[in-house]
């Protein structure tokens, strides 16, 4: 049975169908990706699973059962835009969120003292939430995030705005919550974290569902004919080769469309014999980006995707 | 209806609220500005009691003679409020004197020289020298003394029975009387004066400090973002019952301090204060007037929270405030112009009518005869006010905390009330 399950979720804001008919699965144990655009959906449907927006259609259930109360005690949610009580002192502020989870008492403060100690910032519990930096901010969140120890954790644009320390933390984060089991889902319009964490995803564009499942079968699906290539040198005699689909540069990886499946070995020979430095050959391979970007249309600038 | 939800939104409102420099400061200081405005006119009343030296000049020593016996049975000399010098003097030794004694005048060692001349006893015309010649006081003090001895005077040389003098007299006497008699009418009705002054006051302010502060704490949630951390554990609906009951809470906490040394001069039978300010309280008025801003608080509250919601900066939602702004100042020059008439139609009907009844019907209380009957009414009306708009102000609350961005037009505010959220 799936961990999740989302049935023909519906959201209309007046005239505007912000998600519509959008169905999709989240197994047991899974680290679930829902990826998109921006303004492609994505949280309004995570707005409407954590119970934060009524849907127009459709349902959300947890293990057969409709979500309600019990699924929010047991979900640590992080928002795309977080914030915390200024005022408020640090240790206050994850009793507080331990509080409305239905969590108190001896364990919660065990385990707010046991994070604040290894994220570095127990010597700061007394101090005012105001006071402390803003990646220390962040620090505080991921805590209490997870502080109730939920089942699931759900986390809308998790890397956004995070500077490169605690995008590692948060990746430790979400990994040791796979270890014990936990399901996580997060969206993020970042293909590259998307295909490095998650096992299983789905894709949304303007507010549908246009791609779900494993990665590894997603990638699979896709990947034939398909090679990603590093390089050093001039391909440019490939463009217009009568065995060559299409070429798209994504960077630091340029991805190869063959025609037949067999021909990609074609395209090795040839680099090869006009001395391109092959740095990474991947038969069969392709990036979700490439999937993506297929996908959803070349509206997409790549361009955001890599800077980001 | 309480979750351990809702008790731990309510139990951070309160202690925020409580420890806030805001409260700590209003709570002590308004009974400090209150109690230091009843010690300035103390003072006052005091400055007004200070020494008066007056020198009181007669033509004749026969006259100055009576003066004096008359004068010096007075109260206020006894008391020594009054010190009286007397002297005897014509017209021209007077001018003489006044001249002399000039400068201890402008220096107000003399507050005054009182000068009775021999034609006072046909037109009681009497003149008074002073710096201050309006002092209303020192007039109080000494025309009544004054005219009887003019009056006795002026029959004493006519061949009149006593019963005749009496009578004379007794016609100063009877102004006089009539005058005490007013004052005892406006003695009595000081203290419930002052009692609707202050529940009116206590009101308009509890009411607008808790409602901006909830509302401003709603507009920090939402800024801050910190709203949708919250909602993922706790609907907006149990979020806006404990942020409401806590404000709420409090600021009962608050009225309860306020009201404290009231209650104590109320119910310490009148020892402390003197007549003229005594207090009539029943604990009946006072549970009600708690029980009625409790309500109104709550309603209030609500009130400012959605308007909280609805905007996203604080100045954006003061300047959306106008329509709750208009709630609260309407009734509350209501209860005041009420003091002059405190039966006119509009105070009647005005404490019976939702959001009005909160501020009028406790100064209504206070100076106009309202049956128990009624003020249950009003509570009543309360009741049913705050059934009304609560489905409404929760809805409007539960879509505005999740919108940023443009401020929205109250046309928009009413759409989301058809929305599905």
């Amino acid at each position: 049975m799936h961990a999740l399950e989302v049935k023909n979720l519906t959201k209309r804001f007046g005239s505007l169908v912000a998600v519509d008919q959008a169905s999709f699965e989240v197994p047991e144990g899974s680290i679930f990706g829902l990826i998109g655009r921006n303004g492609a959906g994505k949280t309004t449907t995570i707005r409407m699973m954590m119970g934060i927006y009524m849907p127009d259609e459709g349902e959300v259930n947890l293990r057969g059962v409709k979500v309600g109360q019990e699924f929010k005690n047991r979900v640590g949610y992080l928002p795309e835009e977080r914030g915390l009580y200024k005022k408020m002192k640090v240790m206050d502020t994850l009793n507080y969120f331990a509080e409305i989870k239905g969590k108190s008492g001896r364990d919660v403060h065990k385990r707010a003292n046991e994070y604040l100690k290894r994220f570095e910032l127990y010597d700061r519990r007394l101090s005012k939430v105001e006071d402390l930096s803003k990646g220390n901010q962040q620090k505080l969140q991921f805590i209490a995030t997870v502080l109730h120890d939920p089942d699931f954790v759900i986390l809308d644009e998790p890397f956004s705005g995070l500077d490169p320390v605690n995008t590692n933390l948060l990746k430790d984060i979400i990994l040791e919550m796979k270890e014990r089991g936990k399901v996580i889902i997060f969206s993020t319009h970042l293909m590259d974290f998307a295909e490095k964490l998650c096992d299983h995803l789905a894709m949304i564009d303007h507010g549908k569902i246009i791609l779900k499942g494993k990665l590894s079968e997603i990638k699979s699906r896709y990947a034939q004919k398909n090679v990603s290539l590093t390089y050093e040198g001039d391909i440019s005699f490939l463009k217009g080769h009568p065995i060559i689909e299409k070429i798209e540069n994504y960077g630091n990886t340029t991805g190869i469309r063959v025609k037949e499946p067999e021909q990609s070995q074609t395209v090795l020979k040839m680099l090869v014999e006009r001395g391109i430095v092959i740095k990474k050959f991947d038969a069969n391979d392709i990036s979700l980006q490439e999937i993506f970007i297929e996908l959803a249309g070349r509206e997409v600038s790549g361009k955001e995707v890599h800077n980001a | 209806m309480l979750n351990n939800r809702i008790i731990a939104v309510f139990k951070r409102e309160v202690k925020e609220r409580v420890i806030s420099k805001g409260f700590i400061i209003m709570t002590i200081l308004l009974p400090v500005f209150m109690f230091g405005l009843i010690g300035i006119q103390v003072l006052l009343m005091k400055e007004d009691s200070t020494k008066f030296n007056v020198t009181v000049v007669s033509e004749s020593n026969e006259l100055t003679l009576k003066l004096e016996n008359e004068l010096r049975s007075t109260d206020a000399v006894k008391e020594k409020t009054l010190n009286l010098l007397f002297s005897t003097m014509n017209k021209d030794e007077f001018k003489e004197f006044l001249k002399s004694k000039k400068q201890e005048l402008l220096d107000e060692k003399i507050n005054g020289v009182l000068y009775v001349p021999e034609s006072a006893l046909k037109d009681k015309k009497i003149e008074y020298y002073s710096k201050t010649p309006q002092n209303r006081r020192l007039s109080e003090m000494m025309n009544r003394p004054i005219n009887k001895v003019l009056i006795d005077t002026y029959f004493s040389n006519r061949a009149l029975s006593v019963e005749e003098l009496n009578f004379a007299r007794q016609g100063i006497d009877v102004t006089g009387f009539k005058v005490s008699k007013e004052e005892g009418f406006t003695e009595e009705g000081y203290g419930s004066l002052v009692l609707t002054y202050l529940f009116t006051f206590l009101l308009y302010i509890s009411l607008l400090m808790m409602g901006q502060m909830i509302m401003q704490s709603v507009i920090e949630e939402k800024s801050s973002r910190i709203v949708e951390v919250i909602l993922s554990s706790v609907s907006s609906k149990e979020l806006m019952i404990g942020k409401i009951l806590g404000s709420g809470f409090t600021g009962l906490l608050q009225m309860a301090i306020w009201l404290s040394p009231v209650i104590m001069v109320a119910s310490s039978t009148w020892i402390m204060l003197p007549p003229e300010v005594s207090i009539s309280l029943s604990t009946f008025q006072i549970v009600y007037f708690l029980v009625n801003f409790f309500l109104g608080l709550i309603i209030f509250l609500g009130l400012f929270a959605t308007v909280g919601a609805i905007f996203d900066n604080p100045q954006d939602a003061q300047s959306g405030l106008w329509p709750v702004m208009l709630l609260i100042i309407i009734p509350f020059f209501i209860a005041f112009s009420m003091i002059e008439n405190p039966n006119s139609a509009i105070a009647k009907i005005s404490s019976f009518v939702p959001f009005a009844n909160i501020i009028v019907m406790p100064a209504r209380m206070t100076i106009a005869d309202v049956s128990i009957f009624q003020l249950l009414i009003s509570l009543v009306v309360s009741i049913l006010t705050l059934l009304a708009i609560f489905p409404l102000a929760g809805k409007i609350y539960r879509i505005g905390i999740l919108r940023t961005g443009k401020k929205p037009k109250w046309s928009e505010v009413i759409k989301w009330l058809k929305y599905k959220y």
